[in-house]
């Protein structure tokens, strides 16, 4: 790639640099989104006082509008707003950890309705406490249920990451953006981009189908 | 202090946006939808050549962000001698992205169907194409109708991304707006509540068409 005439190898080791942000964009988005959004399923599950409602509220809209505009609202609006700095990579994963929050929310309410019934009446008649409730019967069943929602929705949180660019985060797309305007080779330059951000889709894809294995073993061993 | 009333007096510019964001988005879903509709039949058609791409197609654009695919083609297409505007090198990537989705919603549409009455008008003497054109697809698209809508929903949010590749559409608009009123934060918590309200009603309308359309499939 780099003996055509307008490569470099600094154009590989640029590469790999935005394939190291976009990769930390993801994971930190995720991992806080996960945790927020557990927080705000559960509080929101729980009937814990209006928050719960004002949270899901919230939610709808992130889930409902571009992660384009909640972007520019996070790097333009709420500096402007707190007269405080926010580098691009602290509102890229400010933005992407709330809207990843919003649909992890989402998922974890209906997967939490999607347990019997009975088995949380028969454990609160045995008198379990709710937090063994959560922790023994919710948690392992919810989260089988789950994996494959979770696992759509990382894939899809990937390509999103390729958003932040657009504020100016030297990630992947961005990348690809600088080496294709000095080189005026498109046609070499976002094949290969694409093809990392596929590749990318598909280590997920197979990570999560291991993982779904794994967290459905607890069906198997029902029928003992 | 927030204040909204520094955006009234641009109204016009955001209303100029979001026409551009409603032409691009109407465009686009016949576009996309056209796609989709060849795909899904190649998807379940009996060549295995035609399958092939088919899933090929699917599984490329579902895992590639729409902003790579977008610089491509802006950068991509006068490269190749076709000199075409942002207005419509968005349409066009808009239409091939979406369509993907498109496929695979109609695919689920097509399995899901009968096979007793895909039988039935086999029985009656029912050719390749009117089999398609009168019991297949009909029955396929009713059935799928709140699926693409959400699909479609999608697209319209997905114009946003436009806005990188200098389309004068709805975020772009307020880009500008914020940057001449000095008021970011109100522009663009204005610009997510419009963009939601928009989603709403647009769902609300499709899930009320589905139920007419299918009205006569529930027992």
């Amino acid at each position: 790639m780099y003996g055509d005439d307008g490569f470099t190898i600094f154009d590989l080791q640029l590469w790999a640099e935005g394939l190291g942000i976009s990769a930390w964009v993801f994971i930190t988005s995720s991992i806080l989104g996960l945790l927020f959004g557990v927080l705000i399923g559960l509080i929101r599950y729980y009937r814990i006082s209006v928050l719960g409602k004002i949270l899901m509220l919230i939610s709808e809209f992130l889930k409902n509008s571009p992660v384009l505009v909640q972007l520019f609202l996070v790097y333009f609006g709420i500096p402007a707003l707190l007269m405080i700095d926010l580098s691009p990579v602290e509102a890229a994963i400010i933005t992407l950890s709330g809207n990843t929050a919003a649909f992890i929310a989402v998922i974890v309410i209906s997967s939490i309705d999607a347990i019997d019934k009975k088995q949380l009446e028969a454990a609160r008649s045995f008198a379990m406490s709710e937090w063994q409730i959560l922790k023994l019967i919710i948690y392992p069943q919810s989260l089988a249920f789950a994996m494959p929602m979770l696992v759509g929705l990382a894939i899809n949180q990937l390509q999103v990451t390729s958003l932040v660019s657009v504020i100016g985060v030297v990630d992947l797309t961005r990348v690809g953006d600088i080496v294709n305007l000095r080189t005026f080779e498109p046609f070499i330059v976002w094949p290969v981009i694409g093809a990392t951000y596929f590749v990318l889709a598909k280590m997920i894809g197979i990570a999560g189908s291991k993982l779904e294995n794994r967290f459905n073993r607890y069906k198997r061993v029902t029928n003992i | 202090m927030p204040d909204l009333s520094a955006m009234l007096e641009h109204l016009p510019a955001f209303w100029g946006g979001f026409l551009v964001t409603a032409e691009i988005s109407v465009l686009s879903i016949i576009g996309s939808f056209i796609v989709g509709l060849i795909v899904a039949l190649m998807r379940v058609s009996e060549a295995k050549a035609a399958r092939l791409f088919a899933l090929c197609y699917v599984d490329v654009f579902r895992n590639i962000p729409f902003l790579v695919l977008i610089f491509f083609a802006y950068y991509g297409l006068p490269e190749v001698g076709v000199y075409i505007d942002a207005f419509w090198t968005g349409c066009l990537a808009l239409s091939i992205a979406v369509g993907a989705y498109v496929t695979e919603t109609l695919r689920a549409g097509i399995v899901n169907i009968d096979k007793g009455i895909i039988e039935v008008a086999k029985s009656f003497g029912f050719g390749r194409i009117k089999l398609y054109t009168k019991i297949i697809l009909p029955i396929a698209i009713t059935s799928s109708i709140r699926p693409l809508g959400s699909v479609f929903i999608n697209l319209i949010l997905t114009t946003s991304i436009l806005s990188a590749i200098t389309l004068g559409e709805l975020t772009s608009a307020s880009k500008i707006i914020a940057s001449t009123t000095f008021r970011p934060f109100e522009v663009y918590v204005f610009l997510v509540i419009f963009y939601g309200a928009l989603t709403f009603a647009l769902s609300a309308l499709i899930a009320t068409w589905h139920k007419h359309l299918n009205r006569y499939n529930e027992v």
